[in-house]
Parts: C-alpha cells; structure tokens; sequence
C-alpha cells in the first residue's frame, strides 16, 4: 500500500488527465490575443472554477518505492537511495556501480 | 558587393508564401494567438503510468472468494483498532449536532 501523499499524487494525476483537454481549450481562449477582450475573461473565469488537482503543477514524480517525494531519480522512479539498493541488487537493467 | 536594400514588402511576401508552402501560420505582428496550448502534447496519458500498478488485494478476494485468499494487512489493521477500542484510545463520537460537536466547544 503506497503512503498517502502516493496515494494523493495518484489521485492528482487521474484528475489531471480528465480536464486537460478542456482546460487545454479553455486556455486558448483565454490567451488568445485576437479574440475579444470580454470573450477571454470569461475563458479565465472558467479556469479559476477548475479544482486544485486539474493543474498539471501539482503532480510531483514521487519514489514508486518508498514515496519520498525528494532526490527522484526519473528515469527510474526511484528516490537515490532506493535506486542504490536495487542497483545493487542488480534489479535495474544496465545499472551497476562504477569502479575502475 | 551587396544586394540593394530589399523593400519590407517584399519581404512580408515572401514570409507569406513561405508561410503557405510549409502551412505556419502567418502572423506578422507575433500576436498571442495561444496555438501553443493547442500544439502542445497531451501530459496526461504519460502521467498517469509513471507509479507501476499495483494489485489491490482486496478487490481480488472480492472477485474470486473461491480462493480463500486473506488479507493479513487488512486483518492486522482491524486488531489494532480494536485493541486500541479496549484501551479507551478508539476515534472520537461523532457529533449528531453541530452543537456536539468537540470543535465548537474550542476557544479561540
């Protein structure tokens, strides 16, 4: 079972996904320079009823692993320390630690 | 030696026509047209695959109970509130009314 702020970022992600072509329209018209004035605010008033999890800024790669949220490795999900275990464990294909 | 100056609307034509060949829109002045939230690719799809799936072992039991299968975590979880419930440290009332309620008798 992923901790909570996994589970919250999860959740985030799932939400993000559901707007994003509305919100991606919506944005259009709100940035839209050639299109009227009054037009564009209402754009951005529907953008601001948009809850706080659309926004694709809230989604933080966290550690598949253990759900530390800093020093993520993303190519391979994994926070630093994780990443060392499986290195060493050879559970990570064409990862081994340098020695020369 | 250098060519005579070419006249800013030759070269508005030619911008234009390039413009057509390799179908850009033309846009002379650089106005927001906000294209780039309609070209930008789609985020959410590559999103939501970053954490691998789980299997949720309680959605599992509940489809085939002929497996017999239990959920030790859940089990365990379900002793320690109980135990818990026993040492008097069990989740709060909860308030029928707002009046009730251990927040309203606060002060601050």
């Amino acid at each position: 079972m992923p901790n909570a702020r996994v589970l919250r970022d999860i959740k985030a992600r799932n939400v993000v996904k559901a707007n994003e072509v509305l919100r991606r329209a919506y944005l259009y018209v709100a940035r839209n320079e050639t299109l009227s004035p009054q037009v564009r605010h209402q754009a951005q008033l529907q953008l601001n009823t948009f809850g706080k999890y659309t926004r694709p800024t809230t989604v933080k790669n966290r550690c598949s692993e253990s759900g530390r949220g800093r020093g993520i490795i993303s190519e391979f999900a994994l926070c630093r320390y994780q990443f060392r275990l499986k290195a060493l464990k050879l559970e990570l294909p064409g990862v081994h630690k340098a020695s020369w | 030696m250098a060519a005579a100056a070419i006249r800013p609307m030759r070269l508005a034509a030619l911008t234009k026509t390039r413009c057509s060949i390799f179908q850009t829109a033309y846009n002379p002045t650089s106005a927001r047209t906000g294209a780039k939230y309609l070209r930008a690719r789609l985020r959410g799809p590559s999103m939501v695959n970053y954490y691998p799936p789980e299997a949720n072992i309680a959605q599992i039991i509940r489809q085939w109970p002929e497996l017999e299968m239990r959920n030790y975590a859940e089990e365990e979880r379900l002793q320690d509130v109980e135990d818990k419930k026993k040492r008097g440290k069990g989740a709060p009332k909860k308030a029928k009314e707002k009046g009730d309620s251990r927040r309203a008798g606060r002060k601050r």
